[in-house]
């Protein structure tokens, strides 16, 4: 056990909180439209032509080819500069990226992966269905080879982003005939492509605010060669995807709710006086939510440790688990603590909005209630439901 | 950086969890039935093991290792419930060490001493009034504060009254305070009680495991509606929980022992987080092995009485979830 960062990675701490502080974008991040997929390829040019973009991605690719450890330092450097998320790069950065890394062939690498780092190119999920959501495996979506393509025809959901995506992560159903978790393949897709449709799906937040798609396939036609990890192989493609996404992928959100949470003691404080630590209320949820944010940050550190030992992936649920519940722990308190003024949610306040956002830390990328069947049966070893 | 024990971190672990499973399975605490402690005939040889001097310094008598190997120790001290005595015995070597009392401080690594604790009974009781834990026939009884840390002999403690304790297992009195410790150390040679929430929080790590374990055995053999309990999400989702809440309480422990060795100003903060998030975990997870063992966990029959009565134990020592709860809101934004 040690905690201590090599000389080598301190002077990477260093040279990174610098350039950060020289350049992370200043200007308010737009919740949505033309104008956010604007700046968020802008900032991520910025990174990229900077030399800081793909820490951990081969050097090949565009990537600075460093390990696990300065991705982390990296990412506390982010949050420490406050530094705007990008979440229309997240699916490229943390999804499609790595699996092509992992998974791809070397044309497939050489195609894809520079334009996610910098910026060029936006990825979106298509895995969910209307009828396979918590159940992925039983995802109806057909495709068929016709020659060198494949055709498909379907419809996929919940897809971030998709409206103002380039390209997609795409399961579809390529053996109709094969039991359930083979004969799917995991392909790359272009947004371009005719036969695709997409309908708006507008969340929760506030009115107007449209964040998902429904996207229709009527034989769409997608190159054979952007099937990745090999056709009907797409489940086992599939899961090392949702293993980025449950691991390394959430060390940035986690760093930046730790300094919310700061942030909220320091207003609290700075509003209340002392006087805020003896409120039972208030206080004691504070209190209890800075442990548990030093606690999340404690596993942060062991995913990445953990991940240097190749030990199971389906121990980083355990962390993804609780730092979505922290999430909507800190929000709300964050809203409580506004009284009435959380009857209002206007346009230019973070504060309603990223509340009513937290919803979605316990459904995302596989609902708490499915990683806790992964951390009971996978972690635990308890038998499978019948 | 790197979180998880190392080979030489982990052979200690092994060999902790080899003899406390040989030697204090859960079971002796209901053979023994109900009062008084087990425990006394394990010291002489854990003392020889060499467990009480893990985190001692060489120069100072230990065996030179850190607080993160003190920790790993603790952990498995709480996994088979061991007696409280053993922070008595740990807490007080170092004192006795850091005093420059060695004959005292060699007495106590071999295990050859009583040692109680004392612990206060908050501010509805009054500033002199203490619970005194298996202290009965002590030789010395350990009591800590933020400002020091001392050994105190019984006869410091007046109008002692024995009580029944919650904790059936444990010896347990009420004693008002009126002497002076015979050995102590003020917080700037050596800062005991951080050591002691550190500590605690490993402890509670432990028993939190302890539980989680044992309601996961018992999901995995008891059968209803024709299959394992375990296998229904309902009772799935409960063991999850506790593995979630287990990981983050580990973390945790691991976390604040790496920063105490660095000798961080950080240090309280992160013990401090420690055992508020061990022992809610300790907590939550007996009451959730309750609930998994149905009827027959509200039975002394099953053991999880004992991880749930010690869970308790391990928050009120040193300042319950509340006072614990209010410090750390005080300290500064840790690095």
């Amino acid at each position: 056990m040690d905690l201590k960062f090599s000389a080598e990675d301190q002077k990477f701490r260093e040279e990174a909180r610098e350039w950060l502080n020289a350049n992370v974008f200043k200007e308010r991040r737009p919740h949505g439209g033309e104008e956010m997929r604007e700046y968020d390829m802008a900032w991520q040019k910025c990174q990229y032509d900077g030399g800081w973009a793909g820490v951990s991605w081969p050097k090949e690719y565009g990537g600075m080819g460093l390990g696990l450890t300065r991705q982390l330092i990296w990412y506390e450097e982010y949050a420490r500069a406050n530094a705007p998320d990008n979440h229309l790069c997240f699916v490229g950065l943390n999804h499609g990226g790595p699996t092509i890394i992992a998974r791809g062939d070397e044309d497939q690498k050489k195609q894809h992966l520079r334009p996610i780092l910098s910026g060029e190119k936006i990825w979106c999920q298509g895995f969910s269905e209307p009828n396979a959501g918590s159940d992925l495996a039983s995802l109806k979506t057909r495709a068929y080879v016709d020659g060198d393509e494949l055709v498909v025809t379907g419809s996929k959901i919940w897809t971030s982003h998709g409206h103002l995506a380039d390209m997609q992560e795409l399961l579809v159903r390529t053996d109709p005939d094969a039991a359930k978790h083979r004969g799917i393949s995991w392909v790359i897709f272009d947004m371009n492509t005719p036969g695709l449709e997409l309908r708006p799906i507008e969340i929760m937040t506030a009115p107007n605010h449209t964040h998902f798609v429904q996207c229709f396939y009527d034989e769409a036609r997608v190159p054979l060669k952007n099937v990745v990890g090999g056709l009907n192989n797409g489940w086992s493609v599939a899961m090392s995807t949702l293993g980025f996404e449950r691991g390394t992928a959430q060390i940035k959100d986690q760093i930046r709710y730790a300094f919310l949470v700061e942030e909220m003691i320091k207003r609290a404080r700075d509003r209340y006086g002392e006087e805020f630590i003896d409120n039972d209320e208030f206080g004691s949820r504070l209190a209890q939510l800075r442990a548990d944010m030093a606690a999340a940050r404690a596993m942060t550190y062991m995913v990445v440790s953990r991940a240097q030992h190749d030990v199971s992936p389906a121990m980083a649920s355990l962390m993804r688990a609780m730092v979505g519940q922290v999430q909507q722990r800190v929000r709300r308190l964050a809203f409580d603590i506004i009284g009435t003024d959380g009857l209002e949610n206007p346009e230019d306040d973070d504060w309603v909005y990223f509340y009513l956002r937290t919803y979605a830390t316990t459904i995302a990328a596989g609902t708490s209630q499915i990683q806790r069947n992964i951390i009971g049966e996978r972690v635990l070893g308890l038998p499978r439901s019948r | 950086m790197d979180l998880l024990p190392s080979d030489d971190q982990q052979q200690i672990v092994d060999t902790i969890k080899d003899f406390l499973r040989n030697e204090a399975p859960v079971d002796r605490l209901r053979e023994f039935g109900a009062i008084g402690n087990p425990d006394a005939r394990l010291w002489p040889q854990l003392g020889e093991l060499g467990f009480f001097a893990l985190g001692l310094p060489e120069d100072k008598g230990g065996v030179g290792f850190s607080a993160a190997e003190e920790m790993l120790a603790f952990q498995q001290f709480g996994y088979h419930l061991v007696s409280p005595v053993i922070f008595g015995l740990v807490l007080g070597a170092r004192i006795a060490a850091f005093a420059g009392d060695e004959d005292l401080r060699d007495e106590l690594l071999a295990g050859g001493l009583k040692v109680g604790l004392a612990n206060s009974r908050g501010a509805a009781a009054g500033p002199k009034d203490y619970h005194l834990l298996e202290a009965e026939d002590a030789d010395w009884i350990l009591f800590v504060t933020e400002a020091e840390a001392g050994l105190y002999p019984r006869d410091a403690f007046d109008g002692i009254t024995r009580v029944d304790s919650t904790d059936s297992v444990l010896i347990l009195e009420r004693a008002k305070l009126v002497g002076s410790p015979r050995v102590s150390i003020p917080a700037d040679v050596d800062n005991i009680h951080d050591r002691a929430l550190m500590l605690i929080g490993a402890y509670a790590v432990g028993i939190g495991e302890g539980a989680r374990d044992l309601a996961v055995d018992y999901a995995g053999i008891r059968e209803q509606f024709g299959q394992p309990i375990g296998a229904f999400q309902s009772i799935k989702h409960i063991c999850a929980d506790m593995a979630i809440r287990s990981e983050a309480a580990l973390c945790q422990a691991s976390f604040a022992a790496l920063v105490m060795d660095e000798g961080s100003p950080d240090t309280p903060f992160h013990a401090t987080a420690s055992k508020i998030v061990a022992c809610e975990t300790a907590v939550r997870n007996a009451a959730d092995c309750i609930q998994v063992h149905g009827a027959f966990g509200f039975t002394s029959e099953a053991n999880v009485h004992h991880y749930l009565k010690r869970a308790h134990f391990a928050d009120m020592m040193w300042g319950a979830l509340r006072e614990q709860r209010k410090r750390i809101l005080a300290f500064p934004t840790p690095a």
